[in-house]
């Protein structure tokens, strides 16, 4: 008998809390929490960098391939372990739900900014560069991130590294 | 060894470092002309390595370990194949030896450990006539092995 009272009071309390700050979003009081989207990690940002950097050296191996069909037989093993490290950083790759998309801090995803070489021994030298620029990016993020990603990318530095000596050595 | 773990992680790649120094000179012997050229210059890298390994330990208020006399080799050396076999090992111990200081050096370390690792995946490369996919991961790196092909 005296609950029934009680209950209305605090219903019919509410109900006039909520028609006096109105039925809009612009309520004054606390937001809720999963309203902010969550902060993917300094991983995430690097990855995607570092993935669409990778991606676009093995679209530059796949266009030298396609120029210069002699080249294919020296530098298959290449692009076959630069389709590794792609996999393998991808597999790294977690954004959180509904994340914002992280900001990138590179500026320039295409490994090379010279011509398009014109000859198989200049393709050669271009392949070069692109494994040393994409070396010097993957050493360049190693201060920022986890240290299990830091080992990752320290091993495709010293992989492409290799293949830039490789390259060296045997230009055909 | 101090309770230091970034001396410690320099420690290792000194001992790694000190290993390849002894095990260049027993390949070199098997080897000739432009490869045994290419083990004296690797022999020699390895030695300034080890210099430099010494005196960022040293800097850091560490005693650098003592190279041993002799260390096990892995399989008997007789022939310039074996040699090159041997070349391979050590460069691969070295690398996995800095892969572990990217890791336990602290953040002002993995630059230098990048960049040991490049230089001896670069030798290993020489040795090898070809490159690896992860070099100082013993095959792939941890949790990537569901992502590579199946052959």
């Amino acid at each position: 008998m005296s609950a029934e009272p009680t209950r209305r009071r605090v219903l019919a309390a509410a109900v006039a809390a909520v028609t006096a700050s109105g039925a809009a979003g612009c309520a004054p009081g606390r937001a809720w929490p999963w309203a902010t989207p969550p902060t993917p990690a300094p991983d995430v940002g690097t990855l995607k960098d570092l993935i669409v950097a990778e991606d676009a050296l093995v679209a530059t191996y796949a266009r030298v391939v396609s120029t210069f069909p002699a080249l294919s037989a020296s530098t298959a093993p290449l692009l076959r372990q630069h389709q590794e490290h792609l996999a393998a950083l991808r597999a790294r790759l977690v954004i959180p739900a509904g994340a914002a998309p992280p900001a990138s801090a590179m500026p320039r995803a295409h490994p090379a900014a010279e011509p398009f070489p014109g000859s198989a021994h200049t393709a050669v030298a271009y392949l070069r560069a692109a494994e040393h620029t994409q070396a010097a990016a993957l050493t360049g993020r190693l201060a920022t991130v986890t240290p299990s990603l830091a080992q990752l990318l320290a091993s495709i530095a010293a992989s492409e590294a290799s293949h830039a000596a490789l390259l060296t050595r045997n230009p055909r | 060894m101090t309770g230091n773990p970034v001396a410690g992680a320099l420690q290792v790649v000194l001992a790694a470092e000190n290993a390849a120094i002894f095990g260049y000179g027993v390949a070199g012997a098997y080897l000739s002309g432009a490869q045994r050229a290419a083990a004296t210059a690797f022999w020699n890298d390895h030695r300034v390595a080890g210099d430099t390994l010494a005196a960022m330990l040293r800097a850091r208020g560490a005693e650098p370990g003592a190279a041993d006399d002799a260390y096990r080799l892995p399989f008997p050396v007789h022939t310039a194949h074996d040699a090159i076999s041997l070349a391979i090992f050590l460069e691969d111990g070295v690398t996995a030896a800095y892969l572990g200081l990217v890791a336990g050096g602290g953040t002002g370390l993995r630059g230098f450990g990048a960049q040991g690792m490049q230089d001896s995946a670069v030798r290993s490369s020489y040795w090898r006539g070809s490159s690896q996919a992860f070099p100082g991961f013993p095959a792939a790196p941890p949790g990537t092995t569901h992502v590579r092909p199946v052959q």
